[in-house]
């Protein structure tokens, strides 16, 4: 009889709850002297792409620390807020909603899930957003206009990896594409198709989404029984790690060329550098074996945080970089003395010159214009030898 | 008439009033106040979280018409929230239909949905019924995940800004609007929850979980009974999913796991099966939770790193030990809690 | 026919796994009648009890397992003490939840101690491979069947042989009856929810080993459920026939049609079993008393 009284209550405690802790709403951060530069970081830390996007993660805190201690951007420093969304769509929106609120400028987000969520309002609520998803339609400014892509897109990474399979094959052959069920794997797979018809390939091709299980062989026997003989994987390293093993456990003939997300020393690591030998990677970050000049700045500052770049790994030149490239557009908006709104970032970042990153990202220089928000085309293949990854070509394009 | 003895009433229309004493009206006022007043108090983050909390009363209070009033075990939530949203989302965006008609066109596939989910019912209890919609739930994401046509072969589905008639929510008043919407529709659906078991058919429910061998040897047809209460239940539930589309203004699977049926099943018993307002109860306390240990964190951050680092953890564990907690301590939930409460204030200086 | 081969090994590899995880399962519902939702989260909790003593700590192998045996044991009288003990009488969805509940509690808690990233752990089965009529077959999976095939026959002459054995079965066949007879209901409740927790270790280490210590176990606890549905729940025999069953299905539909259909066509079994047979292959008609 009394039950909608309770509702009563409830709706009232809540409410006083509520209103005791409220926050102040959220605005857009004003154009004073020194204030400083707020921005929102969402990281994967504990979720699916956790082992990845720790690293990334701290190359990203690393650069801001680094930059701070060097007074900042024009004098004013990056204050970052980070939280961990393990990988998550809708605590990842959570997160956006507090940042907004907390009235940051720009948001430095990580998965192609939330990044393709998370594009219509970031547009609308007019804050730039970089991530590691490398989706190309991130890059189309109609379709996500605040969005921008420092790398190249999975699909152009498919392309390059088809044409290096093309190259290597030497006629006709199979290619199977063992892809994450998600978005994120998603992503390339019909762009390889429409490559292959436009360039007239002879390659057959047949894409797989990865279950999750304990092995691979399922799979294995499926690309088998099509003949095989490249498997292309768009995946974290661990799946492609137990592909890599179930190969060799089977004595199968077929060679793996992973995209970014598998291609570094983890995969190596997990598989055991001999399942792992052969493996090609298309990395448009270079590795930190291949010593590029703009790795210097890292490892020195990583030195004199007592770690190296070779415990840090790939993934965080990857953060620093692209954080980077972002603070790059800041300055602009900063050093033309205008206020520092998402909107003013937009346009810098699509106007300014080149970035130089010291040949780690792609061809080493990344450019947006106001056509296109993907900041370069090119990317590096490597190859696992004895368990290092060897540069096989520099700046292969599609 | 509340008189020290207990309420007493003198004419069949005061006993089906829905507020019998004064104190009862007063706290009403007192609430409605509360929610009027709200939307102005409130910053637009944690009107966010309110409005995240009235659909997740939409869809806790559907819950608990079939698994507390009729004693129908279900973990197929996500699912029947996924068909709730995909419907709203692909009618609205792909038909062009006007919000409106979206929306109930979604609650009655879901409620369609759910009844045949319902028919497996009718031959199994207690933990295989469990399993069954455990099964469903993951059949139904599976289908979801593949069915390319769904989506479009893009996983996800932009949903457009809600514009009712050519009253439009705007980006500066985004939250404060939708609160408006949503608590109306909130406030609609728990009256006719409340209403739903004044009614025969609601008797018929309460009969079928507490004896449905007996129930059927008084009359009731369990058939009817069981499939219209996963209906009925699944249309609230196919209410919070639409809700969500055009709320989030996206579509992705990943908002409709097992993981959010397991939660809308803790709402309820942490807030009391078999109470409309003990949904409401629990609906709250497990959405603010999150938001709150976020809070919680931020602001020991310097003296306890370990919290803010390992957030997500300590998120699910507290999850787990409320249930767990108040399973162990007071199964009946947040409802009995209260009015243990209020039975205290009433009977006080007596015990009972 | 060496691809049905290799598919068929694999297959039932991970049905032994299944079998014993699910072994576990049966164990606590025989017994105390309680759906045990919790069980994936033992196995995780096993393998990396296991993985903290062998990689952590550095102990040898033996002393290593002997830790886990020891954890799991312990784990599993304090659950029953603690958790499911004040529960005894509630409504069967309360027990439900409490046990779902208990699942995040511990995952979260191994999430806590141990990351989210993919832990190495040397391997304890041989890694390679050998030829067996034209397929490669490897030697770690037929170690795994034959050492869960070990497990689970000790487990069924436990269940027929042994004094305590004989009691659990006699409490989960009639409780009262068991009390008059001077059975210690609550021992065999504490017995139950231990040996489950020792078979879930023993999977967890498998598991594990032949895949990877990573968080993914814990889901391997959702498939039980269509494996003790398809045999039983409350019959032994029937959950070895339903793990390896399942496990080989499994398998053969990954190999044969589509790899993502195999995850769900545990579930489409589980609905079809409940639909024909609810009883499962192996169990015991309830029969319901007005």
């Amino acid at each position: 009889m009394k039950h909608t009284k309770r509702y009563a209550i409830a709706a009232a405690s809540v409410a006083v709850l509520l209103g005791i802790t409220a926050c102040g709403g959220g605005t857009a951060a004003g154009s004073d002297d020194k204030t400083p530069i707020k921005i929102g970081v969402i990281a994967d830390l504990t979720g699916a792409t956790g082992d990845v996007g720790t690293p990334y993660n701290e190359g990203m805190l690393g650069y801001i620390d680094w930059i701070n201690a060097k007074g900042g951007i024009e004098g004013r420093k990056i204050e970052a807020q980070s939280n961990d969304y393990a990988y998550k769509v809708p605590a990842a929106e959570e997160l956006y909603k507090k940042y907004v609120a907390g009235g940051v400028v720009l948001i430095q987000g990580w998965g192609t899930g939330d990044s393709e969520a998370l594009r219509k309002k970031v547009a609308s609520d007019t804050l730039p957003f970089m991530s590691a998803s490398y989706a190309e339609v991130l890059t189309d400014p109609k379709e996500s206009p605040y969005n921008f892509v420092v790398a190249p897109t999975y699909s152009d990474q498919m392309r390059v990896a088809l044409n290096w399979i093309a190259k290597d094959a030497g006629g006709k052959t199979e290619v199977a594409v063992f892809h994450s069920d998600s978005p994120f794997g998603n992503a390339p797979v019909a762009d390889g198709q429409k490559w292959i018809t436009e360039k007239g390939l002879p390659l057959g091709y047949k894409a797989y989404p990865m279950p999750k299980t304990p092995n691979q062989i399922g799979l294995l026997s499926q690309a088998k029984s099509q003949g095989a003989k490249y498997i292309v994987i768009q995946n974290v390293s661990s799946p492609a790690a137990q592909v890599a093993k179930d190969i060799k456990a089977q004595g199968l003939d077929m060679k793996i060329v992973c995209l970014n997300w598998c291609s570094d020393d983890l995969m190596v690591k997990t598989a055991g550098a001999d399942a792992a030998e052969g493996t090609v990677m298309v990395q448009p970050f270079a590795p930190p074996s291949a010593n590029k000049p703009g790795h210097k700045d890292v490892a020195d500052y990583l030195t004199s945080k007592g770690s190296s770049l070779e415990a840090k790994g790939l993934h965080y030149v990857q953060g620093w970089y692209t954080m980077h490239v972002m603070a790059q557009g800041i300055q602009k908006v900063l050093k033309a003395g205008d206020a520092l709104t998402g909107e003013n970032i937009k346009k810098a970042l699509e106007s300014m010159d080149a970035v130089d990153t010291g040949g780690v990202v792609g061809s080493g220089e990344v450019k947006f214009s106001a056509e296109s928000h993907r900041g370069s085309t090119a990317t590096g293949v490597y190859q696992v030898k004895a368990g290092q990854l060897v540069e096989l070509e520099a700046n292969a394009k599609p | 008439m509340a008189t020290a003895t207990g309420i007493h009433h003198r004419s069949y229309r005061a006993e089906l009033a829905l507020r019998h004493t004064r104190a009862e009206y007063a706290r009403l006022g007192l609430m409605i106040m509360a929610l009027v007043a709200a939307p102005y108090v409130l910053g637009n983050y944690w009107l966010g979280i309110v409005n995240t909390i009235l659909i997740a009363v939409i869809g806790a209070v559907g819950l608990n018409i079939l698994v507390g009033f009729t004693g129908q075990i279900s973990l197929g939530q996500g699912g029947f929230l996924a068909v709730g949203a995909y419907t709203s989302a692909i009618l609205h965006e792909r038909a062009g239909l006007p919000v409106v008609v979206c929306v109930v066109i979604a609650v009655l596939t879901t409620a369609g949905i759910g009844a045949f989910f319902g028919l497996p019912a009718l031959r199994l209890k207690g933990l295989y019924l469990a399993i069954a919609t455990l099964a469903s739930q993951e059949i139904i994401i599976f289908v979801v995940r593949r069915w390319n046509w769904l989506s479009e072969g893009k996983g996800f589905i932009d949903v457009s800004r809600l514009n009712l008639f050519g009253w439009e929510i705007k980006r500066e008043t985004f939250e404060f609007q939708w609160y408006w919407v949503l608590l109306v529709l909130a406030v609609v659906a728990v009256l006719a929850a409340r209403n739903l078991f004044r009614t025969g058919l609601g008797r018929s429910f309460m009969a079928v979980r507490d004896h449905d061998i007996a129930a059927e040897a008084i009359g009731v047809n369990l058939t009817r009974a069981k499939v219209t209460a996963f209906a009925v239940s699944s249309g609230f539930v196919g209410l919070a999913g639409a809700l969500t589309a055009h709320y989030t203004e996206t579509v992705t699977w990943e908002r409709f796991t097992l993981d959010v049926s397991v939660l809308y099943l803790a709402m309820i018993i942490v807030g009391g099966l078999g109470s409309v307002a003990g949904a409401v109860y629990g609906a709250t306390f497990m959405m603010l939770l999150p938001a709150l240990l976020t809070e919680v964190s931020d602001a020991v951050k310097g003296q306890l790193p370990f919290l803010a680092d390992q957030l997500p953890a300590i998120k699910n564990a507290v999850f787990g030990l409320v249930i767990v907690l108040f399973l162990i301590i007071e199964p009946r939930g947040l409802a009995r809690i209260w009015q243990r409460t209020k039975d205290y204030v009433r009977f006080w200086p007596f015990r009972y | 026919m060496s691809t049905f081969l290799s598919l068929s090994v694999y297959g039932l590899a991970d049905g032994a796994i299944l079998a014993l995880a699910a072994l576990g399962f049966v164990l606590i519902y025989k017994a105390t009648s309680v759906i045990n939702f919790a069980q994936g989260e033992f196995l995780l909790v096993g393998a990396y009890t296991f993985y903290a003593a062998f990689v952590v700590l550095g102990l040898p192998i033996i002393l290593a397992s002997l830790v886990g045996v020891l954890f799991a044991v312990g784990l599993g009288i304090v659950v029953e003490r603690f958790v499911l003990r004040p529960l005894i009488g509630e409504s069967p969805i309360s027990v439900i939840m409490v046990t779902i509940g208990l699942s995040a509690v511990l995952r979260a808690v191994v999430q806590m101690f141990f990351g989210t990233s993919v832990r190495e752990q040397p391997a304890i089965l041989p890694r390679d491979s050998i030829k067996l009529f034209g397929g490669q077959i490897p030697l770690n999976r037929l170690f795994v069947i034959a050492i869960a095939a070990f497990v689970l026959t000790a487990f069924t002459v436990f269940f027929r042989r042994s004094r305590h054995g004989i009691a659990m079965r006699a409490v989960a066949d009639d409780q009262q009856a068991a009390l008059t007879m001077g059975i210690s209901v609550r021992r065999i409740f504490a017995m139950a929810w231990a040996l489950a927790a020792v078979s879930a270790l023993i999977a967890g280490v498998l598991l594990a080993d032949v895949s990877a210590v990573e968080q993914n176990i814990a889901s391997f606890g959702l498939i039980v459920f269509p494996v003790v549905i398809l045999g039983g729940l409350d019959s032994v025999p029937g959950t070895i026939v339903g793990g390896l069953t399942i496990g080989m299905l499994k398998q053969y539909v990954s190999g044969y049609a589509d790899p993502g259909l195999a995850e769900v066509i545990p579930y489409i079994v589980l609905v079809l079993i409940l639909m024909v047979r609810p009883y499962g292959l192996f169990g015991e008609t309830r029969i319901e008393r007005v």
